[in-house]
Order: structure tokens, then C-alpha cells, then sequence
């Protein structure tokens, strides 16, 4: 074993000077329990630094309509070009994050999507679009999504059954857009509509224990 | 169609998570060195034996809108080489895994472990069976007792098979111990234990590790030798090696400048005083200090001021008072209804300030025996931690010493102090560390 004259310690492993003081160590290398691992400088914080500028860069798009005026007097398909870019940008961001629980990634979708939907109605003049077609397809469908991926990815009850229930109760908000009469097609909505009731009369009959076990699990006092 | 067992994340757990940094992952890792090269397929069936007796460790943690849980899972463990830094990161929130690993490196079994998970007995416990079913394993033609269950486990107080349900998942000592009323006795008046105030303490400062791992020096001697040098100066083993800790801090740093105070942070292994089985987290901490340049500031005499300190602090009575308080603040109606993201914040808050009173942190698991048969073929033992500051931990096994000093600074200036007091004291030491940096790992390559 090497040793340091220095410390009048034996030194494990093969340094040529001490761990502690450096000096030159003689004697035969041995092994050490503690194996070489390299360097691994972590990306971590970069991706952190590029997830919070991406963010900022696009919460402040979408404020900066503001500023610009409503209809399309003003920019002109511009406007929807970079709502589009930054659209996609932070779908892409969120894509990125890689949650591993797809349900819970289908409600944050049908959340943003919804919401921006309708920021985008309403900044080139409020035609209806939004909350007559956008809103209760996008709701409509991620549940018909959800319902087919979960079954194909074999995903485990008590993972996805709280989203799953968040997506079909926002699947319920279309059958509000009709009772207000804000929409000028009653079809996507009703069909929206239908569809998570009948989800919603589903999931109370066939997995209703499940859903009570895991809101008291994750609304635990 | 499964619906997990869950249990809500204990006490003292809470804290690991909301303190857990990118230098400091509060993981902590259990060695036990082995007579031959160690067979990774034996190991592999020794874990999945040990592994099926132990339900807490097949639990991953999740997070609620209040707290976090610990829950069931279906994942089986690997062995694998040590192909990783010590004390790697291991709980990720977004990859939920098992929150222990078990490697392997030439003689060498390791068992690391999140501490929100278990302490260092709970995992102790669970090494031990490990270790105790491989050699079963390994040793086939010798006579080895058919179950090694719970051989360490049977050794502690109201232990024994019957009792081994008590390491399933819902198994909380606090709650068990804590919970009910109290003892007429006492009523601790402060409402809220963070609070209280700590004196600041002088903060070794240093230069990071370039990745942030943890800088690891294992130091290895004959108990006795030690034993004798604590017993000279009348004081227990923990507190010599802590006075030692103290001066070598001291001598690295050449004096401490304006703060001259050292402090230290103590686990206090509960099982000891409130008999439980359960590996989860049981312990309580302990903070001594001293004050240097008032008066003799020798080793026995440091050693014994902080002994006086540290006995009262770790009778029953004054551990059950200062847990309870913890207890009475976590069940708090204010804090209950604060969603967690903001309870890991104040605990971050909380954990901080606790900080600027500590200077280094000293954990003692004591002399580890295992049952005959196995002992015979472990040698030296030893653990360390994840470290926000200077930390050194022991422990002991077949008449060796391991001290362990971890720290996110690359320096070890204070190691070099305390070997060579020991050494000029003719105590043989043998000195294992990690490379953590360009320049060492270049001196690696050039042999």
C-alpha cells in the first residue's frame, strides 16, 4: 500500500500524492473502494436558465398584444403568425419537461390550449371560434384520446384517475358555453357535452372507489 | 386492479426533501467489506430475497397538494457496479424509483439510501440481512443458520421475528410514540421550534467540487487505539472524535477570526429510548458547541464540555420534549392547510437558519456485531452522507474504525489535521478518498 511520509498514514488506492497533503507518495498502488467516476458536469442548470427564458419570452408575447389594438386593424395576420410561434414554442417547452404521467399532461394541454384559444379570439375581434369549435373539440377529443392511450399504455389506475376525471370535468365547461348561448354552432359543444357525461357516469360507476381513494390520498390533511 | 398501500411521509422526512440540493442530495450510503471479490449474481439474489422481507423499501414517493406520500410499488431493485459518484442523486420527483440502490465495488457492498426513506439504522438493519443472506449464499457448504432474518434486527430492544410486520410502509415511530397525550409533566410553551434562536456559529467556507458531487475521505483504524485515547481523557467516542473534529477545523482554518464558535449537529438514534422496529426515520438531533479561547482548549478538555452538554440533551425525557414540539407544530391547523410546495419553502426557510448555527455535523452508528457466521467474513464497515457542510460519520466493525468526513468542498485540509493528530498519537490510519478533481482524476490517467 502507498503511504504518505507526511501524515505517517498507509493511502489507499493508486494516488501518486496524498489526498490530503499532497506530498509524493510512495509504495505499491492498491485498490481503492472508491472507483474513478469522471467528471459529469450537469446540464441542469442550462436547461433550467433556457425553460425560464423561453417562459418569460413567451408570457411576455402574449401580454404584448395587448398593447397592440384588437381586431385585425392593426397587425394583421402578423399577429396570428407570431401567436402561432409562440404557440407552438411552449408546447414544444412543455413537451420538453417530460412528464412522465400522460394524463396529467392531457389536462395541462386542454388547459393551455383552451385558454389561449380563446386569448387569440378575442384579440382579432371576437368572432366566437374560440368556445364554438377550439374549446369543445380540443375538450371532446383529449378525452376520447385519454381514454384510448391510457387502455394502450397499460397505465396504472391510480396514476392517471384524478386527470383523467380533471379532463372529463373540463369537458363539461362547453355545456356552460351553450346555456349561456355564447356560442354560434351548438354542435361541437353538444357533442363535447355528451361525451363526458357519459365519461363522467363511467368513471362513478365502474372506477368511482378508485377516484375516492386517490383524492383522499392526495388530499390528505 | 391494485390500489396501493400509501402513508404519509413521516416527521422527521419532510425536512430531507425541502433541504435536498444540487451539492447536497441527502442520500447516504452503508459499506460492508467482504473477505473475497463479490459475486454480483449472488448479490443479486440476496437482494431480492432481502428485498421482499422489507415492504417500506418497495416504496416510491409521490406528492400530494399537502404532503408527500410514500407508496407501494411493483419495481424490483438491481445491482449494478459502483458506476456512479458516492451518494448520487437517487429520488428525481418527475421519474419516481425506488429510493435506495445497492452497488458493488471490488470486496465492497454498498447500500445507499434517500433519507426520506430510512436512517441510518433502518438501513443498517437492512444491510445487515443483505450481507448475511449473500454469505449464506456464498458459503452454501458451510453451516450457516437456514434464515438469517432479521439478524440484526432480533438484537435490538423489543425486537424479533414476530415483530418483522413492523417494517411495512404505514409503520410511523413518531406517530406511535409522539402522538398521543402527553405526560403530565411537561408543556413546552414555545409554538414553534424552528424559532427558537441559534446562536451563529463559524461556517467552514471552501472551494465547490466541479460537478457538485460529494468529496469523500474514509479513514481507517484499530477501535482500540482510539478507544484508549477517548477513554484517557474520560469521555465517550463520539465526543472525542467530535473535540477531534472541532481542532482540526480549527488548526485547517488557522484560527476562525471573529466567530470562535464551533458548533455540531448529533443525530440521536430514538429506538434506543422508544423500542421500534420499523426502519423508518426515527432519530432526533442534538446540537453542542463550544466556544474557543475561554480558557484550556485542549482535546479533553473540549471533549468534556461538549459531553456535558450532549447528556442531558440525550436523555429520553428532553428528546420526547423537543420531538413532541415538532410533532405539536407539524399537526399544527396553519401548517396543515398550507399546499406543500409552500411547505418546502418554509422548511427551506426553516433548514436555513438552522444552518448559520452549525458548523459541521457528527453521526456515531456505533459497533455494528453480526450474527457469527457472517462476521467472520465482514471486515471493516463504514457509511457516510451527502454533506451541506463538514460531516463525519463512524462507525465500527471487526476491531476497525471507519471515519468517514464527506463535505461539497474540494479541500481537506481539516482531514489532514485530524489524521495526523491521531497519528502522532501512534494510532495507525489508513486514508481512502474520492477524486473530485481535473487535476486528480489527470493524475489517475497518468499511471
Amino acid at each position: 500500500m502507498k503511504h504518505c511520509t507526511q501524515c505517517t498514514a498507509q493511502i489507499e488506492g493508486d494516488w501518486q500524492h496524498c489526498p490530503l497533503c499532497e506530498t509524493p507518495t510512495p509504495g505499491e498502488p492498491s485498490h481503492s473502494p472508491f472507483p474513478a467516476i469522471p467528471l459529469n458536469y450537469s446540464r441542469r442548470r442550462v436547461v433550467r436558465i433556457l425553460f425560464f427564458s423561453s417562459i418569460a419570452v413567451i408570457l411576455g408575447s402574449f401580454a404584448a398584444q395587448l398593447l397592440l389594438e384588437r381586431g385585425s386593424a392593426s397587425i394583421g395576420s402578423l399577429r396570428s403568425v407570431w401567436l402561432g410561434v409562440i404557440t407552438m414554442w411552449l408546447l414544444v417547452v412543455m413537451a420538453a419537461r417530460n412528464q412522465r404521467n400522460i394524463a396529467k399532461n392531457t389536462v395541462t394541454l386542454v388547459l393551455l390550449v383552451g385558454l389561449i384559444c380563446v386569448y387569440w379570439d378575442y384579440l382579432t375581434g371576437w368572432h366566437g371560434w374560440a368556445l364554438s369549435y377550439a374549446v369543445p373539440i380540443v375538450c371532446g377529443t383529449s378525452i376520447l384520446a385519454l381514454l384510448i392511450t391510457v387502455r394502450v399504455l397499460r397505465t396504472e389506475v391510480g396514476e392517471h384517475i384524478v386527470y383523467s376525471g380533471l379532463t372529463v370535468l373540463l369537458g363539461l365547461a362547453p355545456i356552460g358555453f351553450l346555456v349561456f348561448g355564447w356560442v354560434t354552432t351548438p354542435i361541437p359543444s353538444a357533442i363535447c357535452g355528451a361525451i363526458s357525461i357519459i365519461a363522467l357516469v363511467m368513471l362513478q360507476v365502474f372506477r368511482g372507489a378508485d377516484v375516492r381513494h386517490e383524492l383522499a390520498k392526495r388530499l390528505d390533511l | 386492479m391494485t390500489r396501493r398501500n400509501w402513508v404519509r411521509l413521516d416527521n422527521a422526512s419532510n425536512i430531507f426533501l425541502a433541504a435536498r440540493s444540487e451539492t447536497d442530495s441527502k442520500v447516504f450510503r452503508i459499506s460492508a467489506e467482504m473477505d473475497h471479490e463479490i459475486d454480483p449474481e449472488l448479490l443479486q439474489t440476496a437482494l431480492d430475497t432481502t428485498y421482499d422481507r422489507y415492504s417500506l423499501y418497495h416504496a416510491v414517493l409521490r406528492r400530494a397538494i399537502f404532503w408527500y406520500y410514500l407508496q407501494d410499488s411493483d419495481l424490483r431493485p438491481e445491482v449494478t457496479t459502483d458506476n456512479q459518484y458516492t451518494c448520487a442523486e437517487i429520488y428525481d420527483a418527475r421519474r419516481p424509483g425506488l429510493l435506495f440502490r445497492v452497488v458493488y465495488h471490488h470486496r465492497r457492498i454498498n447500500l445507499e439510501v434517500f433519507h426520506a426513506l430510512s436512517d441510518g439504522t433502518g438501513a443498517l438493519w437492512f444491510l445487515t440481512d443483505l450481507v448475511a443472506e449473500y454469505t449464506r449464499l456464498r458459503y452454501r457448504q458451510q453451516d450457516l443458520p437456514e434464515n438469517t432474518d432479521t439478524a440484526q434486527l432480533t438484537a435490538q430492544p423489543g425486537g424479533g421475528a414476530e415483530d418483522t410486520q413492523a417494517r411495512e410502509l404505514t409503520t410511523d415511530s413518531f406517530r406511535h410514540y409522539f402522538r398521543g397525550k402527553q405526560r403530565p409533566t411537561e408543556h413546552p410553551k414555545t409554538s414553534s421550534p424552528s424559532m427558537s434562536p441559534t446562536k451563529t456559529a463559524y461556517r467552514v467556507k471552501g472551494t465547490r467540487t466541479p460537478d457538485s458531487r460529494t468529496r469523500a475521505v474514509e479513514l481507517t483504524m484499530p477501535v482500540k487505539d482510539v478507544l484508549a485515547l477517548a477513554r484517557a481523557e474520560e469521555i465517550s467516542l463520539t465526543m472525542y472524535l467530535t473535540a477531534l473534529f472541532f481542532e482540526s477545523i480549527r488548526c485547517a482554518a488557522d484560527g476562525l477570526g471573529k466567530s470562535r464558535t464551533l458548533a455540531a449537529t448529533v443525530p440521536v438514534n430514538l429506538r434506543q429510548f422508544f423500542p421500534s422496529v420499523s426502519p423508518r426515520n426515527f432519530f432526533a438531533t442534538v446540537r453542542v458547541e463550544h466556544t474557543y479561547g475561554n480558557g484550556p482548549d485542549d482535546i479533553g478538555t473540549v471533549g468534556r464540555a461538549l459531553d456535558r452538554q450532549f447528556r442531558p440533551k440525550a436523555t429520553p425525557e428532553a428528546l420526547e420534549k423537543k420531538v413532541r414540539r415538532y410533532a405539536k407544530f407539524e399537526r399544527s391547523p396553519m401548517l396543515r392547510i398550507v399546499p406543500r410546495p409552500i411547505k418546502d419553502v418554509v422548511l427551506r426557510v426553516i433548514n436555513w437558519v438552522n444552518n448559520r448555527g452549525l458548523s459541521v455535523s457528527v453521526s456515531n452508528l456505533g459497533r455494528v456485531i453480526l450474527p457469527e457466521p457472517v462476521e467472520s467474513h465482514v471486515g471493516r464497515m463504514g457509511f457516510h452522507v451527502s454533506a451541506v457542510r463538514p460531516q463525519m460519520c463512524a462507525m465500527s466493525h471487526a476491531g476497525l474504525l471507519t471515519v468517514s468526513f464527506t463535505s461539497p468542498f474540494v479541500e481537506t485540509d481539516h482531514i489532514r489535521e485530524f489524521v495526523r493528530m491521531l497519528t502522532s498519537q501512534g494510532v495507525d490510519v489508513s486514508v481512502a478518498a474520492t477524486r473530485v478533481t481535473e487535476a486528480e482524476f489527470a493524475e489517475d490517467s497518468e499511471i
